[in-house]
């Protein structure tokens, strides 16, 4: 049963999209550099801000609210950032001609892709809660570790999500990685990874409800007090529902550009 | 493969009917000028199965934009084709799963893996079923050589290696219709060589070929028929021998020289029964080849109108497709 | 020449922008309920760390793209040492943060109507150039490990964060652990904030040596770091051409 579902043409390409993504197009990672990056981002992001909370409020710092966002915030290096890269190293290695000459299913090809991100994803928030944790000395006594799980998930499926929307935007683009730069840091100040949401804008705010990590603070803050699942479904199903739609409009940009490409004749340009 | 989902197999392999392709650009930035380019100006031909077709032309003539327009990669504006009887632009997947496509160059390959994991990857996008895959992909490797450098990364294979995986690349889903563009460009001659002989034995083994390329040597020794664009028209289409005839009254006259300038070509252009002529003026010894209707009595003219050169060989030659192919895109 | 390549995809001074100026927006948020001197913190801060931004990523991008381009081998080809061409990219990149750091001066007066007095502007900008000599001292010596590796865009992801922190752009090295106090004196642009802060506002106490002392460390570390620079790079050069290791992308 199972060899015949991995014959099943949409999983087999999917499968193999996202074992062959990770050794094609990720390798220009090598080991090192990527643990160091796992290890030292969360750290430093958390430290900048927190340090510079309680530079600013000596006495009533927030430390436990700036630590959660910025843990569940480091996700967006591999859901954003390494993602985007993925279009980016296509496009430099030639590669989307072929790819596009091949009958494979699109959506599992696109999907298959942007896996082993989400497993990255995942494991550099888990570092970022242990530096919250023991260097920053939020208290999770009271955590609800199953849910904090299932939040992890969530966020790094919704969030690789939204990168993989952001890498088709950037298919139109010269290169992919000005949106990734752009939307890598921009979680700071939209995604409640700081400070509330309710303290942007009106105008602004919109925008912050679009993105997977704003739901993803909220919920991750809960689970640390103690939340379970029950409580805090309805921010994740508000989660989800922003992945799947980041899915779909990155699924249809990408089959958009391609129809795109082949009436203007412009598949070649970089 | 047998892959006929139609009734019955198509007559042809390729139908091409007025196909045309316009390119739209606009240039500067304040006030936008828009140009049209028209690449392919309605061009038709068939080809059959267990051909080896090939496409000749100048750069710019048309040949990669009909290539590309018939593997899918673009989309006419005008005019249809049938591949393997399916519609270029109704049924891209049909075709796309029936094709091999080998364009060749640097790029279009993943660098950082090897060439085993690569086409391993394309055979998973082709849906190469797994019970062949690693037989195909092996027996692919030794045709095209790769064997022993199968599991080295890419980024390190000489352009002759990357070209022959280029080719592996394109047979993983044993195609019955291939699209080789210039599939020789940048080889070293023996390469080059290989690379014909397997074309040759693909054709052998009932397999249709549709090749572009500018060495005219090259459609001559594979061809059976031969299209020539230019201007992105079909001006001439018959084989290899027929386009000879074209040139058959002509005579080729081949001199050697040192010192030949550019207006001494003109001058010889300009006379009458002169149709064409071609020259290598780079280097040290210079080749002038002329093609004209008078044949060796005129050679007397060209040794006075080159007087201020000097001539070292004077030759005599029959005109070769070359020569045919020169005559018909001037 | 060489910046020409660079300034000719502006598209990439957009993340040396974006860091700075979104950490700079959340200072500024975190301040919203500060008055005074506070906000010039903010902003000071957000254009040293768009300084520093670009001096990592001129430096280190630069080379990495030329490696991509495989135009490093002909480059170091050239006569002119590529120390010479690197240090180059390094002042302008440091300049370009110049331009940088203004872009979030603006955006901070204008946009969050945040007030800030300089009370001793000759003496600022003393030390502001003196803190962009540093940072460029500091690209070069950078550069010669971005030679070496396949991920120097990477690296300078790495290295960005931790000089944030280190050196003080935000807020004073004090709160830092003590053991990372080291660390942080031992980087020539924390002394040169420290001066510019002492420029900017009477009232700033800092790191305690006063502003002289602050611009002496700076002019002695920016020496000390082109020295090092430049000895690395010649070392390093060598290395390469042994080794052949700027082929491989």
């Amino acid at each position: 049963m199972a060899t015949q579902l991995r014959e099943l043409p949409p999983v087999r390409i999917f499968v193999s999209s996202a074992a062959f993504a990770f050794k094609a197009l990720f390798s220009w990672l090598r080991p090192e550099m990527w643990l160091m990056q796992v290890f030292t981002l969360p750290l430093f992001e958390m430290a900048f801000f927190v340090y510079l909370a309680s530079f600013v409020a000596p006495t009533t710092p927030n430390i436990a609210f700036i630590a959660v966002g910025n843990a569940m915030q480091v996700a967006s290096f591999s859901s954003i950032f390494a993602v985007c890269n993925l279009t980016s190293e296509e496009k430099w290695q030639g590669t989307l001609i072929p790819i596009i000459a091949t009958p494979a299913n699109r959506f599992p090809l696109f999907l298959g892709r942007a896996m082993f991100q989400i497993l990255n994803g995942m494991t550099s928030i888990v570092v970022g809660f242990v530096y919250a944790n023991y260097v920053f000395g939020v208290d999770m006594s009271r955590t609800d570790f199953v849910t904090l799980a299932v939040v992890i998930l969530i966020t790094s499926l919704a969030m690789t999500g939204f990168g993989l929307m952001l890498g088709s935007v950037g298919l139109f683009m010269r290169t992919a990685m000005i949106i990734a730069n752009i939307f890598l840091f921009i979680g700071h100040l939209l995604c409640g990874v700081n400070f509330p949401v309710t303290v942007l804008p009106v105008w602004v705010q919109p925008f912050s409800y679009v993105i997977p990590m704003t739901y993803g603070t909220m919920a991750a803050r809960a689970a640390v007090q103690g939340a379970n699942i029950i409580g805090i479904a309805p921010v994740l199903l508000q989660e989800i529902a922003t992945g799947v739609g980041s899915i779909l409009v990155g699924y249809l940009l990408f089959v958009g550009f391609e129809a795109l490409a082949r009436r203007r004749g412009t598949l070649e340009e970089y | 493969m047998d892959v006929w989902e139609l009734p019955e197999k198509p007559e042809k392999a390729i139908v091409v009917r007025d196909l045309r392709r316009e390119y739209h650009s606009s240039k500067g930035i304040f006030r936008k000028k828009r140009e049209i380019v028209e690449a392919v100006k309605g061009i038709s031909f068939e080809v059959d199965f267990g051909e080896l077709f090939g496409l000749v032309g100048p750069n710019g003539a048309g040949k990669t934009t009909t290539i590309k327009m018939l593997t899918t990669l673009l989309t006419p504006t005008s005019g249809t084709a049938n591949v393997l009887g399916f519609d270029i632009v109704k049924n891209v997947t049909d075709i796309r799963r029936r094709i091999g496509i080998i364009f060749g160059g640097e790029r279009g390959l993943y660098y950082r893996v090897s060439g085993r994991e690569n086409l391993r990857y394309f055979a998973d996008l082709y849906g190469v079923p797994m019970s062949k895959r690693e037989k195909r992909i092996n027996d692919l490797l030794d045709l095209v050589g790769l064997k022993d450098r199968a599991d080295d990364r890419v980024e390190g294979y000489s352009r002759g290696m990357k070209q022959r995986l280029h080719i592996a690349k394109g047979l993983i889903n044993d195609p019955e219709l291939m699209f080789m563009d210039e599939p020789t460009i940048g080889l070293d001659p023996e390469a080059a060589r290989e690379t014909r002989a397997m074309m040759k034995g693909l054709v052998e083994r009932g397999k249709t070929i549709l090749l572009t390329t500018h060495y005219m040597f090259e459609a001559d020794e594979l061809c059976r028929r031969i299209g020539v664009i230019s201007s992105g028209k079909i001006v001439a289409l018959d084989s290899p021998s027929e386009l000879k005839r074209f040139v058959k009254d002509i005579t080729v006259i081949e001199v050697e020289a040192f010192g030949v300038v550019d207006a001494d070509l003109a001058t010889i252009r300009r006379q009458p029964d002169v149709t064409n002529v071609s020259a290598d003026l780079e280097g040290e010894r210079q080749t002038v080849r002329i093609q004209t209707a008078k044949g060796s009595e005129f050679i007397p003219v060209v040794t006075r109108l080159l007087s201020r050169a000097k001539i070292m060989d004077v030759r005599t030659k029959e005109p070769t497709l070359e020569d045919a192919y020169l005559k018909l895109v001037a | 020449m060489s910046q020409l390549n660079f300034f000719s995809d502006p598209q990439w001074i957009i993340p040396n922008i974006m860091a700075p100026f979104v950490f700079t927006a959340v200072a500024l948020v975190f301040f919203r309920n500060v008055s005074g001197p506070l906000a010039l913190y903010a902003v000071l801060g957000g254009g040293m760390m768009g300084m520093w931004g670009n001096t990592l990523y001129g430096a280190g991008f630069a080379l990495s793209f030329d490696r991509w381009n495989g135009t490093l081998e002909y480059v170091l080809g050239t006569p002119s040492r590529l120390v010479w061409i690197v240090a180059g990219r390094s002042a302008s990149s440091a300049v370009l943060g110049l331009v940088n750091a203004f872009a979030v001066l603006l955006i901070a007066v204008f946009g969050y109507r945040a007030e800030l007095g300089i009370t001793n502007p000759l003496a600022f900008v003393v030390a502001l150039v003196l803190t962009l000599a540093s940072l460029s001292a500091l690209g070069i010596l950078f550069c010669s490990s971005f030679l070496l590796t396949r991920s120097a865009q990477l690296l300078t992801n790495g290295l960005e964060m931790p000089i944030y922190v280190a050196s003080g752009s935000m807020f004073p090295i004090a709160l830092l652990p003590f053991w990372s106090h080291p660390l942080s004196l031992a980087l020539g642009p924390t002394w040169g904030i420290d001066a510019m802060r002492y420029a900017a506002d009477v009232s700033y106490t800092g790191m305690g040596f006063g502003y002289w002392s602050d611009i002496l460390v700076v002019l002695v570390s920016t020496l000390v770091y082109l020295a090092i620079g430049f000895w690395l790079f010649i070392v390093v050069e060598r290395k390469a051409r042994r080794d052949a290791s700027l082929v491989e992308y």
